[in-house]
């Protein structure tokens, strides 16, 4: 198995994450999550340590971490745009926003940009149709965006304006 | 304890399932995910059948390999109810394996709707998870069902070759459709991207198991002591019956 160099010189910071909880197979998500939250993906290195310590086969966890939405297998950027594709926000034209982002960016949703910044996905609803059509970046929801506000609002977090 | 089934009486084991008793007595009930390994999972549908036990007044559908007889009942494995059910999941499942010997066979049985075929992957795969069970039983848990909905499948971790696998391909042996690949060729075996060296039986020489699969048999029993490959072994064993003396 190919693990990245990186996630070697994190394995001490990996143990003590993992240690913290009890071996036993109960504590599988709570650690999947805490990892989670910690380095925004789940770390190859530190599903095969999370399963040698909850006494699991490495498939089990590997099968749970690729079952919910919320883990991810692949990094993740520092800023995680969220842009809500439900009913309410569909109709409102979200898929603009994406547009938007995809020509900023040139990240599509699920994909990650190339100097690992920005993150991109699509949720089924966020709860706020009221402001559809809604964006959230690392937890700060933007209400009733269009093209010119997605712009400016990633220009803000550091990304390019246009970039052709 | 008195059970019915189809209007004949028969005799069944308390706590066993409606699938135990139906095998033992010869009386067919079709199914995809049981093996007599693994006991029933109750997960493809196929066997589903009528039941009525005692002081219900009506019969209701449960699935046979699950389903333990605790109590004098009646039932019925064929019906119109029955049969409209396991048309259906034919029907579905031939879409993800319509090419397959056992599928085409069924559908043509069943007068399964053709539906336009789905891509899987592995390609005929019906998602039974016998293989899970066959990989978990030996030990290893090399393999899963991994991510879900319309994207699940049975994969090894990353895809990729796994050290949980030693490549016995006893997922293989009990897949019902053949959907796990294993390519044999000389000594060597692919399976689940991982390549294995075989070994060759110690009287016919036939390649007939990995390093690794005897390493580990080894090592939880005598069974790779010998290094003889199923045939050599039945006839050995045989043998040993036939000279054998008190």
């Amino acid at each position: 198995m190919q693990i990245d160099a990186k996630e070697y010189e994190n394995a001490s910071a990996y143990k003590s994450l993992i240690e913290s909880y009890a071996g036993k197979p109960e504590y599988l998500l709570a650690i999947m999550q805490d990892m989670q939250r910690q380095y925004n993906y789940l770390p190859r290195l530190a599903i095969t340590m999370i399963a040698a310590h909850v006494g699991l086969p490495v498939s089990r966890v590997y099968a749970m971490a690729s079952f919910y939405k919320a883990f991810s297998l692949t990094p993740k950027g520092r800023f995680v745009i969220r842009v809500c594709d439900g009913t309410a926000c569909h109709i409102k034209n979200s898929e603009t926003l994406l547009d938007q982002i995809e020509k900023q960016l040139q990240a599509r949703p699920g994909e990650t940009t190339a100097d690992g910044l920005f993150s991109v996905e699509t949720v089924n609803c966020l709860g706020a149709c009221a402001l559809a059509p809604v964006m959230v970046i690392n937890g700060r929801v933007y209400g009733k965006v269009n093209r010119s506000d997605v712009e400016r609002i990633i220009k803000e977090y550091g990304g390019q304006s246009d970039a052709n | 304890m008195k059970i019915t089934v189809n209007g004949q009486e028969r005799e069944a084991h308390a706590g066993e399932s409606i699938l135990d008793l139906c095998r033992r007595e010869g009386i067919p009930i079709p199914t995809f995910c049981y093996h007599q390994a693994f006991g029933g999972q109750g997960a493809c549908r196929m066997c589903m059948v009528e039941i009525k036990e005692d002081g219900q007044s009506r019969s209701r559908l449960v699935a046979a390999c699950t389903y333990p007889l605790t109590k004098t009942a009646e039932i019925i494995t064929e019906s119109e109810q029955i049969q409209r059910i396991r048309r259906t999941i034919v029907m579905l499942l031939a879409r993800r394996a319509g090419e397959n010997p056992l599928l085409e066979e069924l559908s043509r049985a069943y007068g399964a709707a053709h539906l336009p075929a789905i891509t899987v992957e592995p390609a005929n795969c019906i998602l039974c998870g016998l293989c899970i069970h066959a990989c978990a039983e030996m030990g290893r848990s090399a393999i899963w069902s991994m991510f879900r909905g319309v994207d699940k499948r049975i994969a090894t971790p990353y895809d990729e070759a796994s050290d949980d696998c030693m490549g016995c391909a006893a997922c293989a042996r009990v897949c019902p459709t053949q959907a796990i690949k294993v390519e044999e060729e000389d000594a060597v075996r692919k399976i689940w991207n991982k390549t294995f060296a075989l070994v060759s039986c110690s009287r016919c020489g036939k390649y007939y198991a990995t390093r690794e699969e005897l390493e580990y048999l080894s090592k939880h029993g005598d069974f790779g002591q010998q290094q003889l490959c199923e045939t050599c072994r039945k006839k050995n064993l045989a043998y040993n019956i036939k000279t054998f003396q008190q």
